[in-house]
């Protein structure tokens, strides 16, 4: 590996519900200022830029033809990993380790204007799966309930997850929402796909996130504080629903060894001081601690329970809020990472916990038909 | 400095308007296969797959995940898998992603696929136009054909380039493919046969146009330690890179000239310490997705002074026998399944540096360019390959 990889800047958007009078590359343009601005950068500083996100999404072909001027990247090398921006990180990181480049801004955005269910419908094969009309929170639902079967999860510990993040999310000023809900009003909302009701899944959010990377020489040049890339990992699994053990995230599993191994992390309850992971659904966190090793299988809703994922916990989950108070469908994964970054530095005000080592975690949500990819990220406080 | 990387297995699918004979995996695998078969390695010495793909224009959206299987990039391990999508150049971004996962030192096999089912699309102008600004330019019909319209007309009123000059290049790139077994179209006629095409776009006639194909692409990228034990001659990676225009049509001044374009190469060429393209490169696959886009890409890429490139064609020298073929394969003029056409220009160019692009082989090839544009002409990559390392 020719050079270590730092995270620099962070910017984001004061994000929302949906409408409003700005196009997604104007938000990608205030999160790519915001992340300069933090970092002490100029446009002139950037080597390269990347974007995420999926076209029929955002009902643009060739999305990134905006985003990427937006984002300080005219005249730049550039690419967009059309995926959640987790994985355009994973692409940064590796840019910038190869040498190849110094300095990269990573943007992620949330402005669908496509119909979600429809999108993700179209994302499955003709013959099979398109014709019994599953959709991405129809295919979550199955993960659900065959995760709360298997292993007899409730719906009220999904709810405490529900209430643990919202109440979270009340200590961002940057969370779309930022009202706390009660395990009653949990359990009182609409249910939509069973068992999931309306407040264990997401909103839908407007606005975005930049990430600024850059190499070890340079972060110690121009920052005082930083976050270390101490680890990554990324990983798929098969798209047939049928082949998939719908009660566990498998693909998760791989993607964290990965990233556990590359950062020498073998005890992560005790190692990892916080995490953001992606609550596409309140059981999904659930799911996510057994995956990531925190837990035994089936285990999760009691490490929910005896307190230790919330903000005085031993492993605080999502101090953000997470994707149940801000879901900037492809720009969510990078949200984590973003808001892994400000707590290893620091700079997480209301929210911030003590912490010198963080893991985030992001999925491919609306791309293919179960959670079918996963990307984690660890970082560390720079000494 | 980067590590060193090398391409050590090509594969190609036949492309057609509508492969309705396979499904999806079906016509990818009939690229990676080969690919794996040519690299001599089996799906588990894959350490990490990236995939190319503009999903607008497929039948069905973010198709990587269906094709996952044909990919090898499931399995028990659950494999690194990436997704790129940038235009027209997604196939060229799928190469450079694939290069930094080796050149990055995190995966020493990897494994880059590129497909499109453009036959899926029900007109694919019209999803490009929705690439365009809905406010200001969508209205006007920009897309590809009328961008690449206005550098014909700019190229014909600034350096007198003639209908008969692009006329000569599609005659010249159908010819080109009637030597490989690829090609969308394979088919012979002349400059009369070109000049009484129909008129699509002034003064782009349906012979100056690309097809609209089905068909997939795959290459095996290793690292210098790996590549040299797989492969008998890799093709090395002796230079890469790609450049971002800005975003308005109405923004860019001159389509006379591929001014982002020759920046870019003059970036790539000085990582790969080129100093005179048209003495050091043997070969070179474009996009030529439009006739008059070949004469442009001759000039920003240094083969002649700009305004002269219709010369080149004229005198034979960017034949099959001039000094610098272009487009041996035929080129997306002759096959154009969008996301993989960036791709397939690397593979033609990796087969002709590793000597194995049978009937449609230059000789003695040492160093071939291959490159793609996007993004209604605002994207472009480059990446130069080479009998040596670097």
């Amino acid at each position: 590996m020719s050079s270590r990889v730092c995270i620099v800047g962070v910017g984001q958007t004061h994000h929302r519900g949906p409408g409003g009078n700005l196009a997604y590359h104007e938000f990608a343009f205030e999160a790519a200022r915001a992340a300069l601005e933090d970092a002490g950068l100029t446009r002139g500083d950037l080597d390269t830029v990347l974007a995420s996100g999926w076209d029929v999404l955002d009902g643009r072909t060739i999305s990134d033809m905006h985003l990427v001027p937006a984002a300080g990247g005219y005249l730049k090398d550039s690419a967009k990993v059309a995926d959640d921006g987790i994985l355009a990180f994973a692409y940064a990181y590796m840019r910038i380790a190869s040498g190849a480049f110094d300095t990269a801004l990573v943007v992620g955005h949330g402005h669908a204007e496509g119909p979600t269910e429809l999108v993700s419908n179209v994302a499955l094969d003709p013959f099979f799966y398109r014709p019994l009309g599953v959709g991405v929170t129809s295919s979550l639902a199955l993960q659900a309930s065959a995760y709360a079967a298997h292993y007899g999860v409730s719906e009220d510990q999904a709810a405490g997850v529900v209430v643990k993040n919202r109440r979270h999310g009340a200590n961002n000023p940057y969370a779309h929402l930022t009202s706390a809900v009660t395990r009653d009003e949990v359990l009182a909302s609409k249910m939509i796909a069973w068992p999931l009701r309306d407040l264990d899944c997401r909103p839908q959010s407007v606005g975005a996130v930049a990430v600024i990377l850059t190499s070890d020489d340079r972060a110690r040049r121009i920052a005082s504080r930083w976050a270390t890339v101490e680890g990554i990992g990324w990983a798929t699994e098969s798209y047939y629903i049928g082949a998939t053990e719908l009660w566990r995230l498998g693909a998760l599993t791989s993607a964290a060894q990965r990233a556990y191994r590359m950062a020498g992390i073998s005890d992560p309850v005790a190692e990892l001081d916080l995490a953001e992971v992606h609550d596409i659904t309140s059981y999904h966190e659930l799911m996510a601690y057994e995956a990531l090793g925190w837990a035994e299988e089936g285990a999760a809703g009691r490490l929910l329970e005896e307190g230790a994922t919330s903000m005085e916990g031993r492993l605080p989950v999502n101090p953000s809020g997470g994707a149940l108070s801000t879901n900037l469908e492809a720009g969510t994964g990078l949200a984590r990472v973003a808001e892994a970054a400000l707590q290893v530095t620091g700079r997480a005000d209301g929210r911030q916990v003590e912490a010198r080592t963080a893991l985030a975690h992001g999925m491919s949500a609306l791309a293919g038909s179960i959670a079918q990819a996963h990307g984690v990220v660890i970082l560390r406080r720079s000494e | 400095m980067p590590r060193r990387v090398a391409i050590v297995g090509v594969g190609l699918t036949r492309c057609s308007s509508w492969r309705r004979d396979v499904i999806y995996p079906e016509l990818v695998y009939e690229a990676t296969s080969p690919a794996l078969q040519d690299a001599g390695i089996t799906p588990n010495d894959v350490d990490a797959v990236v995939y190319g793909s503009m999903d607008p224009f497929d039948g069905v959206n973010a198709p990587e995940k269906w094709n996952v299987d044909a990919c090898a990039a499931a399995g028990m391990l659950g494999k690194p898998y990436l997704k790129i999508s940038t235009g027209g150049t997604t196939g060229g971004s799928a190469a450079l992603a694939a290069y930094y996962h080796v050149a990055s030192g995190l995966y020493d096999v990897v494994l880059a696929v590129a497909s499109q089912r453009v036959g899926e699309t029900l007109e694919a102008q019209l999803v490009l136009n929705t690439a365009v600004d809905p406010v200001y330019e969508r209205g006007f019909g920009v897309g590809a054909i009328t961008v690449a319209a206005i550098q014909a007309c700019s190229h014909m009123h600034a350096y007198g380039t003639t209908e008969e000059d692009i006329a000569l290049v599609s005659v010249r790139n159908h010819e080109n493919a009637l030597n490989n077994p690829y090609a969308h179209l394979r088919v012979k006629f002349s400059v009369q046969d070109a000049l009484a095409s129909a008129m699509l776009s002034w003064p782009l006639r349906l012979s100056d146009c690309c097809p609209s194909s089905d068909g997939a692409c795959a290459l095996v990228f290793a690292s210098e330690e790996r590549a040299r034990k797989l492969a008998r001659q890799p093709a090395w990676v002796r230079g890469a890179g790609q450049i971002t225009d800005n975003y308005f049509t109405g923004d860019r001044p001159w389509y006379e000239d591929w001014d982002s374009l020759a920046m870019l190469a003059r970036r790539v060429y000085r990582l790969a310490k080129i100093d005179d393209p048209m003495r050091e490169i043997d070969v070179a696959e474009l996009y030529n997705a439009f006739t008059i886009q070949e004469i442009l890409e001759y000039e920003a890429l240094g083969f002649c002074e700009k305004g002269k490139g219709a010369e080149l064609v004229r005198q034979g020298v960017t034949a099959m026998d001039g000094q610098l073929p272009v487009c041996p394969s035929g080129g997306v003029l002759s096959t154009n399944p969008i996301g993989a056409s960036g791709l397939i220009r690397v593979a033609e160019a990796a087969l002709q540096v590793m000597g194995k692009a049978d009937q449609r082989q230059v000789p003695d090839v040492k160093t071939a360019l291959a490159h793609a544009w996007g993004a209604t002409i605002g994207f472009h990559t480059l990446m130069i390959l080479d009998r040596e390392a670097p």
